[in-house]
């Protein structure tokens, strides 16, 4: 069945495909992961804290994101982001937000939710005495989150977190609906051109599987030795 | 002046539920307190009221002139005087021992890192631990986790010492060790308020024994008199049991 398949496209293809797609890929993957994992965090703490309101607010973002689809909430944001920013700045007209800068933040965004569950869990899982030890010794409740509390849960959801941004990885692709190159973007415009679809597209899901499962093994791995260090 | 001064002191879980009723204890500079009771009897609630881990809706509590219930009162301040040792250590797991014994030094009384490191070397050295400065705590033994946990809380040059059962979650053979250490520690003249079943700790280093039932102090009594006739029928009754094998 390969007989009328051509993989030397994919070779050509090589340079475009990772310079430009796969790097686009891995730095959202990362910025939405670093700044999902940020804001998670404040979001699962103003969700265990005693504050009025906040709470109830924080929760409700969480909710309404996690039952939202990915690809709604980017066009979403694409659409209604330059009104919001509008709103915000209080300019006169809509601001100019690029496809690329609204992908970001929409990541970071909806990452932020999952994330934030994540570390709420984490931060339950530090047994209350450790917390009553910090507030023993001096320590104030910030400094009890910073130096106590936050570096346990963080270290105890690591594997989750990383399994977490695995899938983050895969759905960056949904990016496509904006026109932006990712690496499937990046595939996808080269099967199109050289109407090679077949060959690419069997390209892109092997190099997916690859870097997804290699990066799972490693989680495993770590899973492990921190069950060890524990 | 007392050290540690709790006058009428009520404390309620919920509209019902009184966990302390009307309690007043006075600890003066260097006496050393053993409070007993049958387990539920409020003796863990009422020492952790005397850092305020524990709130109160009644009566008043002075630690070495500070009233701890008052709302202007800066807690972080007072706690970083009173030392306090838990039951379960609660040794932070993520920070190696001299991490451990640095982390309120630097970040609650501002020592310089090497200043911190020299005075829980030294503690370290005194409690018996210092080839197991850079291990976790997870690494360690029970007795040797406890004997830690006392030497994290004197790094902060504490006025007075709070332990809330530092033995009861111990293997028996490691409880010897860490008895040493609270003994040594009150032969000192450290200020100490210790719940604990240990009655052969009491007899050697106590002075006075307060002893709760159901949220009330009973009896506070000296050691001897406690030992010797207690005048409760509680107490009697409590001591007949725990010190009867």
């Amino acid at each position: 069945m390969f007989s009328d398949f051509d993989f030397g496209v994919i070779l050509r293809s090589l340079p475009y495909l990772f310079k430009e797609g796969m790097t686009f890929t891995l730095t959202l993957t990362a910025v939405a992961t670093v700044g999902g994992v940020i804001l998670g965090t404040l979001i699962a703490m103003i969700r265990l804290s005693s504050l009025p309101v906040l709470p109830k607010i924080a929760a409700g973002y969480v909710n309404v994101m996690r039952a939202l689809p990915l690809v709604l909430v980017i066009f979403l944001f694409y659409f209604l982001m330059p009104y919001i920013g509008q709103w915000a700045l209080r300019a006169d007209q809509p601001i100019q937000v690029g496809a690329l800068s609204s992908t970001i933040i929409t990541f970071t965004l909806f990452e932020a939710a999952y994330f934030s569950e994540i570390m709420r869990a984490g931060i339950q899982s530090i047994p209350r005495g450790q917390v009553a030890a910090g507030y023993a010794i001096g320590l104030t409740y910030r400094q009890v989150m910073s130096y106590v509390v936050l570096p346990q849960a963080f270290r105890n959801m690591l594997p989750v977190i990383f399994t977490q941004t695995i899938v983050l990885f895969q759905d960056t692709s949904l990016v496509y609906v904006l026109s932006i190159t990712d690496f499937l973007g990046a595939a996808s415009k080269i099967a199109q051109r050289d109407g090679r679809l077949a060959e690419m597209y069997l390209f892109a899901a092997a190099v997916y599987f690859l870097i997804s499962f290699t990066a799972s093994m490693l989680v495993k791995r770590l899973q492990r030795r921190l069950a060890v260090a524990r | 002046m007392s050290m540690i001064s709790m006058r009428n002191v009520s404390k309620w879980y919920g509209p019902q539920f009184q966990v302390l009723k009307d309690c007043s204890v006075e600890v003066e500079k260097g006496e050393v307190i053993v409070v007993c009771g049958p387990s539920g009897s409020g003796k863990s609630t009422l020492i952790k009221t005397v850092n305020a881990l524990e709130t109160i809706q009644n009566g008043e509590i002075v630690v070495d002139g500070v009233t701890v219930n008052a709302s202007k009162t800066n807690l972080p301040k007072l706690r970083a005087r009173v030392g306090m040792v838990f039951q379960h250590f609660e040794l932070f797991p993520h920070l190696s021992i001299i991490q451990n014994l640095c982390l309120g030094q630097e970040k609650v009384l501002g020592r310089g890192h090497d200043e911190a490191v020299a005075k829980a070397e030294a503690l370290l050295k005194r409690v018996g631990l210092s080839a197991h400065a850079q291990k976790f705590p997870g690494q360690l033994s029970g007795g040797q986790q406890q004997r830690v946990a006392i030497a994290r809380a004197l790094v902060m040059d504490p006025v007075c010492m709070l332990f809330d059962e530092p033995t009861s979650a111990l293997d028996p053979e490691m409880i010897t060790e860490v008895l040493d250490v609270m003994v040594e520690l009150a032969r000192e003249g450290m200020t100490m308020m210790v719940v604990t079943h240990e009655m052969g700790f009491a007899r050697k280093v106590a002075h006075r024994v307060v002893f709760m039932d159901q949220g009330e102090i009973v009896e506070d009594a000296l050691k001897e008199d406690f030992f010797g006739t207690p005048r409760s029928e509680r107490a009697r009754n409590f001591l007949s049991k725990i010190l009867s094998h």
